[in-house]
């Protein structure tokens, strides 16, 4: 193939498809490049200055920020709380989700509509759905405590934000049934593309509903898995909305982007949560990777 | 700066004003047209949102059309500030509340409005000075905010009291009194939810122990056991454990609280804002219309002590129709306008001039306790609002929504909220 830009210089087709497709490739790049890695790298810079519009310059700091992040208390609340969400939410929306999904592969009318239903609350906005929510569990006149006093499980309605940890269970709640419908969606379209002819060739081989489950199902969906594992966790560690809608700015349930939000926006201190978001980015990054190092796998059939 | 002895007698002196009216000033003017046809954007809270023929007069007299936004005061300062720091403005007027005047101030984000009021005008309003920073005026008032106690007579009645309280000590009492009554299941409407309303809640609470938060070096004076600062968070512990504050208040802000307390939920409204006399008496908007009064905030001293906390209006430097929004604030401030805005949206006039007025004309709901609470009225900091104000609040609204909710005692709490509020100082 002729070079047009430089006459006489011979490419292989090969390398013509590369350039094709870095070409095809480049609108993205910069795109990626100007949305995520820029302000990614200004982030990062910025951490090591102090950047707060209520003093003058932007100084080099260092590693300053870094330090006082790990010494300061609420920050340590806030990264308890949102562990608490990750190993939670994770856990719930993972399992729920490969058995919803389970459930909607073996539905075989009206899947459709049962799926458009198990959408609907990833559907919704989370600032909405975390509204309904508070509504639910208000403790003067939410359904969950009506509910509750007609059947004598309660004598008297209950503040359920009052305790510590059933409101991290019932802000975690709320963030898994609105991502849950997100991994069963992701497992559902891998159960879909396994070939029914290797349950076939299992039940010749006398297994179970357990055994070909086990066997055969969790194996090949297991890079699915892992993708909804990530999502999960990148959700989880972000968490905002339910927290924020439900408890405020309350240190018990705050998470690591309540306290980057009130560090940067309330405080003023911009640099402060630069820092702790870079934190936040890093850690969510490790966990996926390993997920995709641990339990991705490419999946064949043959 | 502002000692707390002139803001008393400006305050004072203005309203004990008797008998003669006092002639209009030079800012009851009629209004330019200079500005005709532009359109500004005005960035209040509920109480502040103009109702539609003001909003229309206004357009008559000037030519300039208002877009009115409304937003909660707590949301307003992040929209403030996410916009400010973009290098936009939110709006040509916003509301700028004096707690912020510190930070804001230093951030250098509003225009100054010494010049552009007039002299006149600013002789009318003694709360001006809350709102300075550095020598330089950066909001009209427009709000004159303070606190005092508002009850609920008919429980009162109920309990067979017949006198508000004056003491803390008697204030628990006849709340356990109509606790016990079945007049209210938790007498005490507080707020305790991590936002601003639960912090200021505990400041006045600080004052009606007799104290200050801090000393002259800016030093907390709190956490030390048996201060004011301190018996103000142990006076809370020890009402929840009661049963005189409804443990759901952990998640009720002070709007919320009003609203229980106008439903008629609790008897004693604690914190009370002064231009809810006259919604709480409106029969449109409250279920306990007639039965409520104003009382002195209750004291361990023997005199009544409150804060300021004024709202004013402000532009922000950024914004590009700052003749046509000053033109706004000084419309609003217009006597008659004020006037309308209390009847319309219960705001306390800021110009003493209108506050006689009204109590003149017996239109002002227990003018006799405004008048009695405002002598006990002073700044919560003498030299303004200062900088590290908003963690000291955020600080201070946590705390106790822990305390609240038995995850600290007072001690840890007072600890925690003087520990961020010094390390905000020194940063």
């Amino acid at each position: 193939m002729t070079n047009l830009l430089h006459p006489g210089r011979f490419i292989s087709p090969k390398q013509s498809e590369a350039n094709i497709g870095l070409m095809l490739a480049l609108p993205i790049a910069l795109v990626m490049f100007l949305l995520v890695f820029f302000p990614v790298c200004v982030t990062l810079w910025d951490s090591l200055h102090r950047v707060a519009p209520m003093r003058a310059g932007t100084p080099f700091i260092g590693l300053k920020h870094y330090w006082d992040l790990f010494h300061d208390d609420n920050v340590r609340a806030a990264a308890l709380n949102t562990s608490v969400y990750v190993v939670f939410t994770v856990l719930l929306e993972t399992v729920f989700g490969v058995f919803v999904a389970v459930l909607l592969n073996t539905v075989k009318v009206g899947r459709k509509w049962l799926l458009g239903a198990v959408i609907l609350p990833w559907a919704l906005p989370p600032i909405v759905n975390a509204l309904i929510w508070l509504w639910i569990y208000n403790p003067n006149y939410g359904v969950l405590n009506n509910f509750l006093l007609s059947t004598g499980v309660l004598n008297e309605r209950h503040v359920w934000m009052n305790d510590r940890f059933v409101a991290l269970m019932l802000i975690s709640l709320v963030h898994v049934w609105r991502m849950m419908p997100l991994t069963a969606v992701i497992v559902l379209a891998a159960l879909q593309s396994i070939p029914h002819s290797l349950y076939e060739a299992a039940e010749l081989d006398g297994a179970g509903n357990w055994g070909k489950f086990r066997t055969i199902t969790l194996p090949l969906i297991a890079s699915a898995v892992a993708i909804a594992l990530t999502q999960s966790t990148l959700f989880a560690f972000n968490l905002f909305d339910e927290a924020w809608v439900l408890s405020g700015s309350s240190l018990d349930t705050r998470t690591v982007l309540i306290q980057v939000y009130m560090s940067a926006f309330q405080d003023m201190q911009f640099s402060y949560g630069m820092a702790l978001s870079v934190i936040v980015m890093f850690l969510s990054l490790a966990i996926s990777l390993f997920y995709v190092l641990r339990i991705y796998r490419e999946t064949r059939f043959d | 700066m502002l000692s707390l002895k002139s803001f008393k007698k400006a305050a004072f002196t203005g309203c004990l004003c008797m008998a003669v009216s006092l002639p209009l000033f030079a800012a009851d003017a009629p209004s330019s047209k200079q500005y005709s046809g532009q359109t500004i954007t005005v960035l209040v809270p509920p109480w502040g949102t103009l109702p539609k023929d003001m909003v229309d007069r206004f357009k008559g007299d000037t030519g300039i059309s208002i877009n009115m936004q409304t937003l909660g005061w707590d949301e307003i300062r992040a929209k403030l500030i996410t916009s400010l720091v973009a290098g936009i403005s939110p709006a040509d007027v916003v509301e700028l509340d004096w707690s912020w005047v510190g930070q804001f101030g230093a951030a250098g984000w509003f225009t100054p409005l010494d010049k552009m009021v007039s002299a006149e005008l600013w002789s009318d309003i003694p709360s001006r000075k809350i709102f300075e920073y550095k020598s330089q005026t950066l909001a009209v008032p427009y709000n004159n905010d303070f606190r005092l106690m508002i009850i609920n007579k008919a429980h009162f009645d109920h309990a067979g009291i017949h006198q508000p309280p004056k003491t803390l000590d008697k204030l628990l009492a006849d709340a356990k009194a109509l606790k016990a009554s079945g007049a209210s299941k938790y007498p005490i409407a507080l707020p305790l939810s991590a936002t601003e309303g639960t912090a200021t809640a505990w400041y006045l609470l600080t004052k009606a122990y007799g104290g200050d938060l801090f000393d002259k070096n800016s030093k907390p004076l709190f956490d030390a056991a048996g201060s004011p600062g301190y018996k103000a968070l142990q006076f809370i512990e020890q009402a929840l454990k009661d049963g005189l504050i409804d443990p759901a208040s952990t998640g009720m802000t002070d709007v919320q609280v009003q609203d229980a307390f106008k439903a008629g939920q609790y008897s004693i409204d604690l914190a009370g804002w002064p231009g809810n006399l006259s919604t709480y008496n409106d029969k449109e908007k409250s279920k306990i219309a007639g039965v409520v009064s104003g009382a002195l905030v209750p004291s361990s001293t023997g005199a009544s002590n409150s804060f300021g906390l004024v709202e004013g209006l402000a532009i922000p430097k950024k914004s590009e129709h700052k003749e046509a929004a000053a033109e706004f604030i000084k419309w609003w401030m217009k006597a008659d306008n004020q006037t309308q805005v209390f009847n319309e949206l219960s705001d306390l006039p800021t110009r003493t001039s209108v506050l006689n007025a009204l109590i003149q004309q017996k239109k002002l709901y227990d003018g006799a306790v405004l008048l009695e609470q405002i002598k006990g009225v002073g700044p919560l900091f003498a030299g303004g609002a200062p900088e590290w104000y908003p963690e000291l609040s955020r600080a201070a609204s946590t705390a106790i929504n822990q305390l609240a909710k038995g995850q600290v005692s007072v001690g840890d709490a007072a600890k925690q909220i003087a520990d961020q509020t010094v390390k905000a100082m020194n940063r």
